[in-house]
């Protein structure tokens, strides 16, 4: 299970070795915007770097030697970029090479900083395509189609920066154009279908051997059907043919032809019978409820000779009648069948002998298993029995202790079983009703279904009412005039609608109807580069830019008509309203598509599914989405909450049940007696300062950083370093090969990667990334606490020295030390929060900024929320 | 249109695929065979969502010299093309809910055996694999009884009515005309976006410009695959002489009869080389079967929960019976059709018949009765697995041995990582 962790970090950083490649080319030819060198500075470089990194040797194909740069070329100062964040984490230069001084270092780190300030103005945005989702969520919204989904095959998105959402990462190919080309295609269809034939009127006829049986709600018996009782699952109470399915919507002739049945035997029946006639659509599932078909009509069965009810109803494409007794005393409810026996048994004592007989056989104390007594099958071998002679009703009472002990029984067993073969009892002795043919006969007018309703009134979304009168070139461009700016998140200009005018026009021209023409033009809307890229142009966002970033990034999906009238009205942009509007849109629910799409991939709970614990951990699928839960009802509320931003490290609360805080937590839970309200999601109080809860100690996100089998110390500590310190490694060199420890072996993972900091090369990365990883070894694969090694069966040594020199023991002081270093921490997801939104890497101006905004965060003592608002309100997510 | 309102729906059916594929033909179905080694090209995968009641199903004796089961009463004249597995299964847990370890593996929602395959080698034909299923049943729950998941474990849908996988083997007139205005108002509507396109660009920076680039890219290489499309859409389909009921089959109680059809529709669509991988779904719930005109005691559902009562294993067995006898006609039918060098559709095509569901009447995923048939496999009777050893065959082993057989380099799957080449060559 490492595979899909090991792909995706390769996914992930493209090839160091070809971007620096490109790099050197262009530092060789730099020209005359080049400035030259400090001495300082470039004494630091002559003493430190250039050894290993000139012009012919190159080492990691880097060339620091060139005495002039050109600060202009993007190329090097992300090369310069790299240099300032090798040395500022000390990276560079390697262990056993010689050291800067601290003074050497800070002084580096000065120019480089300055100079790449300097020359990096904020933005740079490249157009973002709609991603998967955001594509989804934007077809949904503009044709009202809130069900839509995307088609199994259709092409996923790469990742890039640890999101599916940035410009550089979203491509178009042929086979993406391809699925557009299709999806679209999909939508006309559904907006305007091409016409059916006109249909002719015919007469189907279903006969009682023509109707579906399903359990015991039905049976067929001397050529009727019989009914007998009433309940909502339609699988247990109704019938209906199976060989009727209307093609069109209309109205139809229904004839049923039903009766009464009852015998001497039976129970009699006064009233009339009620027969319900629904419309059902043939391919509803098999669960259905029958609340959920339309009543068509109640007929009155008042006889017991055939009788024909004929009656004119709506039924539409896809449908058929189904039947079902109203007011059949027998229901499928516990209580009710139990009523249903007592009744029956006070007044058959043969009834009840037979029960009692095949239930207690031998008169044993101990009922036989009731399962195997369903349907025709239990009945059988009771009206065996019941017309047995021979049957000792010696003793038989529905008063007897025997009787009362099958009473309960029958209520304990359900509605599945005993209920099945009661239904059979009135099948044979009656009351039941009887069906013995339906007819159906037309369309013999159309109507609308309500699916047609829906269509039109998506189509009148799309296109504005029609006038009368209006032609339909007047009525296409009003269509254009409302839904273009819609899907372009723009106004259009006439040029541009005119184009779009002229492709219905030239359509209709030769040949083709008015609904075609608008068929034609939604196809073309939703390819156009318009409607599929946003963060299209470069400097300040303009209005309709800025509620677009805004609403994709808070929700996933386009501007609402309230962001969309403040853009035409140009007053989206002054603070105030850009905050009103953040707030309004703010996400504060678990569910919310920000708080799973954000997590998911800043945090990968999209790994998850990926990651089938290890049956030895005892961890369930149930707990897996349990954990998922807890980080995102989490998240939530600390955006809700507006919580301060060393929650995220160590709270006082989290969200789980009772069952698992108990089980995976360990925590001094007692469970109630009520075992589902201990299986379900609820915030629980947390004492702060101990191992469990906040980010660096949710058993997701132990699950995340491991592979459900075992612990990978390295993997948790690059991760520790990429999204909550916001400081990655580079990628290990290419010639050498990845220590994998195996902690299953004899020595444990300490001693094998010990290896790590003994090699110089390994060292300089290593001695940053272990110390975070070796930390958490406490918490298992699924986050569990343990003490000891498995197999090696050694006690965990959890105690490590931080690149920064702090000693720290375990996973509680390594939080400890988080929270006193909570800008490092704050910075990053300010950072992920950003290439989020904007769809690009902050660059080093623009760290700068968000750098000022928490600080500023921090010595204001605000939250959460509060750093989400002003990073909107900054000059970053404010520029293309 | 399969993914719009969730119903399957009986409307106009894009003709699918492209000019580098072949258009179904009814000729007898071509030879594809390398020089090397005949090896089988299809594969059929056939799952039972209320599983096989094993005493019916598996032989009493092992080999080939075995008393035939009521189950597998109607595949008597087969014998010498099927293999009966007993023992195997995938170690997955118990209950409905982990049913897809059928071709999941071990874990239940995962890629399964089919989709596999149909990555290896589903894209040499029009459609990479075709899922069905007959019955009503449990439609519409989560993921319970889905049978084929893809790589990323999304289940994928099934196609429920015959009439709609007629219409994509064999697309009609209309569909065809339909097509034909897709592709030719398609490339017109990429004309009118490529002028879109180049009007945008002009206010757009350098950099932007280039990323647009991608856009230009693809646009173009559409249009000229529409271009292509155009130029076969039109060449007529041959009338496969299949005449459908006018209704489909899809309510509970015509599961038979939808059974049979589909099979019906599988041997055309392998026939004529329009897919290599099938897998077909026989689900179930409450519906009351009629066999011979006697309808039967109880739901297929309720029968199968039969607690050893023999007046239920009777009908259950009835109804078991009724599938294999669907079942032998498929199987018949397969070995009836023959290519130009006499080699049978039947040794063409590897179909594995099983379940998920090793015991339905206590809900245990142990001991999956599973048949392989076809495949030019020299088939073996009945191999019982000796699951009392240590370290015993897995189902997967088998299903390596079947992937193996079809060309693929693979050594594992899911948590088995042997393979039974031993026992079925």
């Amino acid at each position: 299970m490492t595979q899909p962790k090991a792909r995706k970090r390769t996914e992930r950083y493209p090839d160091p070795l070809a971007m620096v490649a490109t790099i050197c080319i262009a530092l060789t030819y730099s020209h005359a915007k080049a400035e030259t060198v400090p001495s300082q500075p470039s004494a630091i470089l002559q003493k430190y770097c250039v050894e290993c990194h000139n012009a012919t040797t190159t080492e990691g194909e880097i060339d620091l030697s060139s005495k002039h740069i050109d600060w202009t070329a993007p190329k090097n100062r992300d090369l310069w970029e790299r240099v300032l964040n090798a040395n500022a984490q000390q990276i560079m230069p390697p262990a056993d090479a010689a050291q800067p001084t601290k003074a050497e270092r800070e002084s580096l780190t000065k120019w480089l900083d300055g100079k790449l300030l300097q020359h990096t103005s904020i933005g740079g945005t490249l157009p973002r395509r709609l991603n998967r989702s955001e594509y989804q969520a934007t077809i949904r919204k503009l044709f009202d189609l809130p069900k839509f989904e995307l088609p199994v095959g259709f092409p996923g998105d790469i990742e890039l920066h640890g999101f599916t959402n940035i410009g550089e990462g979203l491509v178009v190919s042929p086979p993406l154009m391809e699925a557009y080309s299709k999806v679209a295609w999909e939508i006309a269809e559904e907006l305007y279908p091409p016409k059916n034939p006109a249909p002719k009127s015919s007469v189907r006829i279903a006969k009682p051997d023509d109707m579906v049986l399903s359990f015991s709600a039905a049976t067929v018996r001397d050529g009727t059907l019989r009914l007998a009782s009433r309940a909502n699952d339609v699988m247990r109470s109704c019938s209906w043919p199976s060989r009727i399915e209307l093609n069109y919507s209309g109205t139809y002739r229904v004839s049923v032809s039903a009766s009464k049945f009852l015998s001497d035997r039976g129970e009699s029946f006064d009233d009339p019978m009620i027969l319900e006639v629904y419309a059902r659509p043939v391919a509803a599932s098999e669960r259905s409820r029958v609340q959920n078909f339309r009543l068509l009509k109640e007929i009155e069965v008042s006889s017991e000779e055939p009788e024909t009810a004929v009656f004119d109803a709506n039924l539409y494409e896809g449908e058929t009648v189904l039947f079902r007794w109203k007011n059949a005393e027998m229901t499928h409810d516990p209580p009710a069948i139990r009523d249903g026996f007592e009744k029956i048994a006070r007044a058959n004592k043969e009834f009840l002998a037979a029960w009692l007989k095949v239930v207690y056989p031998n008169g044993n104390a101990k009922p036989i298993s009731l399962a195997p007594l369903r349907g025709r099958v239990g009945w059988d071998s009771v009206s065996k029995h019941m017309n047995d002679p021979e049957l000792d009703l010696t003793g038989v009472s529905a008063d007897s202790e025997s009787a009362e002990a099958f009473f309960k029984l029958v209520t304990k067993s359900g509605k599945t079983s005993i209920a099945d073969s009661l239904c059979h009892y009135y099948f044979e002795y009656g009351p039941s009703l009887e069906i013995h043919s339906l007819q159906i006969e037309g369309p013999l007018k159309l109507v609308d279904s309500p699916k047609d309703l829906l269509r039109k009134r998506r189509q009148e979304k799309i296109t504005g009412p029609r006038k009368e009168g209006m032609s339909d070139e007047a009525f296409a461009r009003q269509m254009l005039e409302t839904s273009l700016p819609r899907a372009f998140r723009r106004p259009v200009d006439s040029a541009d609608l005119d184009r779009y005018l002229a492709v219905a026009k030239e359509h209709w021209d030769s040949g083709h109807s008015f609904d075609e023409g608008m068929h034609l033009l939604i196809r073309n809307i939703l390819i156009s580069p318009r409607f599929l890229y946003r963060s299209l142009g470069e400097g300040k966002l303009d209005d309709h830019d800025l509620a677009t970033r805004l609403s994709y990034f808070l929700t996933g999906g386009p501007p609402d008509t309230v962001l969309v009238d403040l853009a035409n009205r140009k007053r989206m942009s002054p603070d105030w309203v850009l905050k009103r509007e953040s707030n309004r849109l703010m996400p504060g629910r678990a569910s919310d598509f920000f708080v799973k799409d954000f997590t998911g991939q800043w945090l990968d709970m999209d790994l998850l599914p990926e990651i089938m614990p290890d049956p030895k951990l005892r961890f369930t699928p149930q707990y897996v989405d349990m954990a998922r839960s807890e980080v995102e009802y989490f998240f939530a509320t600390m955006l809700r909450e507006n919580r301060p931003m060393t929650d995220f490290i160590d709270p006082d609360f989290t969200y789980t049940s009772l069952l698992f805080a108990k089980h995976v937590y360990q925590l001094p839970i007692k469970l109630t007696k009520d075992s589902t309200a201990n299986r379900k999601l609820r915030r629980i109080k947390l004492e702060r300062g101990q191992r469990a809860g906040g980010l660096l100690g949710q058993s997701a996100i132990m699950m995340a950083t491991a592979n459900g089998v075992d612990t990978q110390p390295v993997l948790r500590g690059v991760w520790v370093l990429e999204n909550i310190l916001g400081t990655p490694p580079p990628e290990p060199p290419n010639n050498i090969p990845a220590l994998t420890p195996d902690t299953q072996g004899a020595t444990t993972p300490r001693e094998l990667l010990a290896a790590h900091t003994k090699d110089a090369e390994c060292a300089a990365c290593h001695k940053r990334i272990d110390p975070f990883g070796f930390a958490l070894e406490n918490f298992d694969p699924v986050g569990r606490w343990r003490t000891r090694w498995p197999k090696a069966n050694k006690p965990i040594d959890a105690s490590v020295v931080l690149p920064d020199g702090s000693t720290v023991q375990g996973a509680i002081e390594l939080k400890q030390w988080a929270v006193a270093n909570i800008d490092q921490f704050s910075q990053c997801v300010a950072e992920k929060l950003m290439t989020y939104a904007t769809g690009r890497l902050p660059n080093h101006a623009e760290k700068a900024e968000i750098s000022k905004i928490v600080k500023e965060n921090r010595e204001s003592e605000k939250g959460f929320r509060d750093l989400v608002l002003s990073l909107i309100a900054s000059d970053t997510f404010r520029t293309h | 249109m399969p993914h719009l309102p969730f119903v399957e729906s009986r409307r106009h059916i894009l003709r699918a695929g492209t000019t580098a594929l072949a258009l179904p033909a009814l000729e007898a179905f071509g030879s594809t065979k390398s020089n090397d080694e005949a090896r089988p090209k299809n594969f059929v995968a056939i799952g039972s969502y209320l599983g096989w009641y094993q005493k019916a199903f598996y032989p009493q004796k092992t080999g080939k010299d075995y008393e035939v089961p009521a189950t597998l009463s109607p595949l008597a004249d087969f014998r010498d093309d099927f293999t009966v597995f007993s023992g195997l299964d995938h170690r997955s847990q118990n209950g409905h809910a982990a049913w897809s370890n059928f071709l999941c593996g071990q874990s239940p929602k995962s890629y399964s055996l089919d989709q596999m395959i149909a990555d290896s080698i589903g894209d040499k034909s029009r459609f990479p694999s075709l899922q069905l299923t007959a019955g009503a049943g449990e439609a519409g729950k989560s993921g319970a009884n889905s049978i084929s998941y893809t790589r990323q474990g999304i289940p994928l849908p099934k196609t429920r009515r015959p009439s709609v996988l007629y219409r994509q083997l064999f697309a009609s007139k209309e569909d065809r005309a339909r097509t034909e205005y897709y592709l030719q108002s398609g490339r017109s509507a990429l004309d009118n976006v490529l002028e879109d396109a180049k009007s945008l660009q002009q206010n757009l920076p350098a950099a932007d410009r280039q990323k647009l680039g991608e856009y230009f890219d693809s646009v173009r290489a559409v249009e000229k695959s529409m271009t292509r499309q155009l130029q076969t859409v039109n060449v007529p389909v041959p009338d496969p002489k299949y005449k459908l009921p006018d209704y489909d089959p899809i309510t509970p109680n015509l599961q038979m009869e939808a059974e049979s059809i589909f099979y019906d529709l599988m041997v055309l669509a392998l026939e004529t080389e329009s897919t290599r991988v099938i897998s077909l779904f026989l689900d179930g719930l409450g519906q009351v079967f009629s066999i011979d005109g006697r309808p039967l005691g109880s739901g297929y559902h309720g029968l199968s929960h039969h607690g050893n009562n023999p007046a239920m294993l009777r009908d259950l067995v009835a109804i078991e019976t009724s599938h294999m006898h669907c079942f032998s006609k498929f199987i018949k039918q397969l070995k009836e059709k023959k290519n130009a060098e006499g080699v049978s559709l039947l040794d063409d095509t590897i179909v594995l018949m099983g379940t998920g569901m090793g015991d339905a009447s206590r809900h245990s995923n142990r001991n999956l009765p599973t048949l392989v048939a076809g495949g030019g496999f020299n088939h073996q009777g009945h191999v019982a697995t000796d699951q009392s050893k240590s370290n015993p065959p897995l189902l997967g082993d088998l299903y390596v041995t079947l992937m193996q057989r079809l060309g693929m380099e693979v050594g594992n799957f899911s948590n088995a990582s042997g393979n039974l080449n031993e026992v079925l060559s």
